[in-house]
């Protein structure tokens, strides 16, 4: 019967995938599971961009250079759709059938943390190029590395900057996206500021996915604060001024986390955007000599401009520098195998285009120290650290 | 004060609501099909706005004039050509199929424009208006204005001309308005067509104050769902008082529960609603 | 021996000998391993959801509220230092616990109305599990504890207890279906009214089998937290989790016993080769699946096969 047919054939179809098996040791495999599609689809597009950028690089040069000899580099994608669950399978896939040599985790925080323990297990290095909060390094793994410093780094130097350059400012209102990152940095911008001595005058979450903040905003404007923070993603922040300007709240200073490092967040807010300061992990503007396959912080940014015609983010950045750090380990290493690749991830440091590196105890990178900014006529200025500071914090949110 | 403000956000709000609510509520009346894709339809129109607004610098409360016919059609031939043939089946079969068509167009949208989102700026004057101690940002006054307007004009085309009163009688009582001439395949169609074409229109005017992507679609669905089932099944009214309700009843939500609660608020009092008076504030068999 | 006799024991015999013996065939081949344990926990959520669905003919929406409601008990208690088998109990009674009461409110409504209703609850569930971050990790997630260890040893015990679970859950339809309950339910889904007026007292069964019906999907969250090891109110209160459940017993047949079965399969295969195949589309696929099958298939695989026989 013809249905019957139909059901045979399908099941076959399922059985002869599984079959194939990845062959060939003359190359590096490196497995990179991204959300492709789904909420987090334009993040993980900036994780690839960064991972491509990296792949061209190498190949121009003739191939990983490794043990003496140079092979082809490949990196293997797989979209896990948004879902964390689905990125530690992916993971536990491209371990076990792809055999890849390395893996670089899942955007964010969360599922880099769950994805990490198939690197562990699996004993495959794992370089996490966009998990900060502390918690993610704290299951004592040996094979996970992240190329962001904790949260508070972030928090802290704002803290310093604000209160130097508004010092009478006391009430500060803090609201965040109820998502892992947004409200990691929420939390240490509340330290921060309670450090300081400040009162904090409103302090909520908005759900992921939200479009109207009026209430939430009407609220914050009763509060009448001097300072706002606000943690979310591109299209939130951009909301949430919109509507700030909207129902006229008018702080002194107007600090978001993670979005004004996007050319897309000036480009929506036009004026809008004056004076909101932020920081991140890196900023187009620092300057750094590495011995990385980029060298110069410069000529990383041009190579990024002229592929892509646009100014790379601190996403993309540390996703080319993560396939960066894994050529100067596999260099001092010689080899491919998962321990001795992961030993000389541990005993690195070394000076790249994206910043000093080197990984605590933890797996988290130490040395490097984020850039504070603010928009200024349109664009963003560095403010610090003081080595590659390009110009001064300004009050006055209109 | 604040609440005044609160209560004022909400009806803006609502006015938008309204809209989407109104098409989503005919379909639902007159068909029995709770359209799962009505919040990807919404969503359509609002990229039709955007991409009028990037390329011909088209205001998007003008934009309607192209959505609204464009989804009509798509609507039309949509339900003539696949809906008809499900319409029969039970209510399980029909709301699985429409989760299917949303299915796809929703990740058609996001394989063809990426689930990025878009926002339309420097359209309308950015300094709000003020009423006393009350803000009222011009670009949400205008589009709930037009929202509002949108579903009288429904309203009004279902009581003032054939075809709308057709869709009215055919509501009431399908097998009657056969007997008496009625083409009812036609009429499902066309009723569809204009659920639709509400969506589109909504969308144009929700592209003026909200970013665009497919992720929204599930949040407007919601919307309509709720603002539906307060207002009243197959009531253009109804849909109107129900999403000026939604709206003010998730701003007050928001305000006295929390800003994260705002969905939750409003799944509550559907719940309660669908207990304590399913039928609705104003919904009855058919239109009045 | 009846045809009923003789389909248990097929069930009881050949679900224990996959039970004991797939965790060896399949050991050191991770990706079947776990084919199959997505197989099991769908089959779970659809024979749980067959007898809302298919028995009663109550369109039920609610099996994701279940799933995501079983998941975080289970990994909350696991925080606290529960045993993972006392977790999978509680879980299981906290299903049925909610499902009494809210059951009972939400089954006075009929079709479109319930459906949404029970749609609702998900959403409410979610909201108020994200909102309650000192309990859950809110939007940051759980992980759950002890999840660590040999993947080889946790692959294979989440595919034996899955395994385990699905059996468990086909025989309880199987058992409803062939008691005073399952005719009782045959007979609202048939016509409630005139149910009523041979007295059957439709709230009251219709109640019990939302109950019964959450019991394993609540089970099968739990089952689910431990294996992936981390949860957030996204992935566990998806709608899919809701809809793929009935498409796999559309596909299979609809209030049949075997049909979850059938449907799950079939569903888990296609998937599969949809997912390795067509990356960036692979929703979009399923929604084709649904409108192809729904328009071709409208009865399902199991009744079509059967040849002569169809349902509607």
């Amino acid at each position: 019967m013809q249905r019957r047919t139909v059901l045979m054939g399908m099941a076959a179809a399922v059985v002869a995938p599984a079959i194939v098996r990845a062959q060939g040791s003359d190359e590096l495999r490196i497995g990179a599971p991204l959300p492709l599609t789904g909420p987090l689809a334009p993040e993980g597009q900036k994780q690839k961009r960064g991972y491509d950028l990296w792949v061209k690089e190498v190949e121009g040069a003739g191939g990983f250079e490794i043990g003496g000899h140079r092979v082809p580099v490949r990196i293997i994608y797989s979209d896990y759709q948004s879902a964390t669950p689905r990125a530690v399978q992916a993971c536990d896939q491209l371990v076990t059938q792809q055999r890849v040599h390395a893996l670089f985790s899942p955007f964010g925080s969360g599922a880099a943390k769950a994805s990490s323990s198939i690197a562990e297990r699996y004993r495959v290095p794992m370089i996490a190029p966009t998990a900060s909060s502390r918690e993610v390094y704290d299951q004592g793994f040996k094979y996970l590395f992240g190329t962001f410093t904790p949260n508070e780094t972030l928090t802290e130097p704002l803290g310093n900057m604000v209160m130097a350059a508004a010092p009478a400012i006391r009430r500060v209102a803090i609201f965040s996206r109820n998502d892992l990152l947004p409200l990691a940095l929420s939390a240490e911008m509340k330290k921060s500021a309670v450090k300081r001595g400040l009162e904090i005058v409103f302090d909520e979450k908005f759900a992921i996915g939200s479009l109207d903040f009026a209430s939430a905003l009407t609220q914050m404007r009763s509060a009448d604060p001097e300072w706002v923070f606000v943690g979310g993603y591109v299209n939130d922040l951009v909301q949430v001024r919109t509507q700030m300007r909207d129902l006229g709240l008018k702080p002194q200073v107007l600090t978001m986390i993670a979005g004004p490092a996007y050319e897309e967040f000036t480009q929506a807010l036009h004026r809008a955007a004056e004076n909101i300061s932020s920081a991140a992990w890196w900023h187009p503007a620092v300057r750094y000599e590495g011995a990385d396959i980029f060298g110069k912080t410069e000529n990383f940014v041009q190579k990024f401009l002229a592929t892509y015609s646009a100014l790379p983010d601190y996403i993309e950045a540390s996703a080319a520098a993560a396939g960066a750090i894994l050529q100067l380990a596999a260099r001092k290493s010689g080899s491919l195998e998962g321990p001795a690749l992961r030993d000389a991830l541990a005993s690195l440091d070394a000076m790249t285009f994206y910043g000093p590196i080197s990984f605590g105890p933890t797996g988290q990178i130490e040395k490097l120290v984020p850039p504070v900014f603010q928009i200024q006529g349109g664009r963003p200025i560095v403010l610090a650290p003081t080595s590659i500071a390009q110009g001064d914090f300004r009050l006055g949110i209109t | 004060m604040q609440l005044a403000q609160v209560i004022l956000n909400g009806l803006l709000l609502g006015g938008l609501y309204a809209a989407m609510a109104a098409g989503f509520s005919l379909v639902w009346g007159v068909l029995n099909i709770i359209n799962i894709a009505q919040g990807s339809a919404v969503v359509l129109g609002s990229y039709v706005a955007y991409f009028a607004w990037r390329y011909a610098g088209l205001n998007p409360l003008l934009a309607v004039a192209l959505a609204g016919p464009l989804l009509f059609g798509a609507g039309w031939v949509l339900q003539r050509f696949l809906i008809q043939r499900v319409i029969a089946a039970p209510v399980l079969i029909t709301l699985v199929f429409t989760f299917g068509m949303d299915l796809i167009l929703n990740n058609s949208m996001i394989s063809l424009f990426t689930a990025d989102y878009r926002k339309i700026e420097g359209v309308f004057p950015t300094v709000p208006l003020s009423l006393g101690s009350l803000t009222l940002p011009v670009d949400r006054l205008l589009a709930a204005a037009a929202g509002i307007g949108a579903a009288f004009a429904l309203h009004v085309y279902l009581h003032k001309s054939r075809l709308g009163r057709a869709i009215v009688a055919v509501r009431m009582d399908r097998q009657t308005a056969e007997l008496m001439g009625v083409r009812v395949e036609i009429i499902y169609a066309t009723t569809f067509g204009l659920g639709l074409a509400m969506a589109g229109v909504a969308g144009c005017l929700l592209a003026a104050i909200f970013p665009t992507s497919p992720l929204n679609s599930a949040y407007y669905l919601h919307i309509a769902f709720v603002a539906c089932v307060l207002g009243g099944l197959g009531s253009v009214l109804g849909a109107v008082a129900g999403g000026l309700l939604l709206g003010v009843v998730e701003s007050l939500g928001a305000l006295f529960v929390g800003a994260e609660y705002g969905t939750t608020v409003a799944a509550v009092v559907l719940l309660l609603m669908l207990f304590t008076r399913p039928q609705g504030l104003l919904g009855r068999a058919g239109y009045e | 021996m009846t045809s009923r006799g003789r389909l248990a024991i097929a069930i009881i015999v050949i679900g224990g000998l996959a039970c004991a013996g797939l965790p060896l065939i399949l050991a050191g081949e991770p990706y079947l391993m776990r084919l199959v344990t997505m197989f099991s926990l769908l089959l779970v959520l659809a024979a749980s959801w067959n007898i809302v669905g298919g028995f009663t003919g109550y369109p039920s929406f609610a099996t994701g509220a279940f799933f995501g409601l079983g998941a975080y008990v289970a990994a909350i208690l696991q925080a606290k230092g529960v045993d993972w088998r006392l977790a999978l109990v509680a879980a299981g009674l906290a299903g049925g616990v909610l499902a009494g009461p809210v059951g009972y409110g939400v089954l006075r409504l009929r079709g479109h109305y319930f459906a949404v209703a029970s749609l609702m609850l998900g959403t409410i569930l979610k909201e108020l599990t994200t909102g309650w971050s000192d309990l859950t990790g809110g939007g940051m997630g759980l992980t759950i504890a002890g999840a660590g260890g040999d993947p080889e040893v946790l692959a294979s015990f989440a595919l034996r207890v899955s395994l385990a679970l699905a059996v468990l859950t086909v025989l309880l339809g199987a058992a409803i279906k062939w008691s005073r309950l399952g005719f009782g339910l045959d007979c609202i889904r048939m016509n409630e009214t005139a149910a009523a007026g041979i007295g059957v007292d439709a709230q009251k069964l219709k109640t019990y089998a939302f109950i019964l019906s959450s019991i394993p999907s609540a089970v099968a969250g739990a089952v689910y937290a431990g294996w992936i090891g981390y949860i957030d109110p996204t992935d566990v209160y998806d709608v899919m989790w809701s809809v793929k459940p009935i498409v796999a017993v559309l596909l299979g047949g609809l209030g049949t016993i075997l049909g979850p079965v059938i449907g799950a399969a079939i569903f888990v295969a296609l998937e599969e080769i949809v997912w390795r195949n067509v990356l960036s589309f692979s929703a979009g696929g399923l929604g084709v699946l649904i409108v192809l099958l729904l328009l071709v298939l409208p009865a399902g695989v199991l009744p079509s096969l059967v040849s002569g026989k169809t349902r509607s």
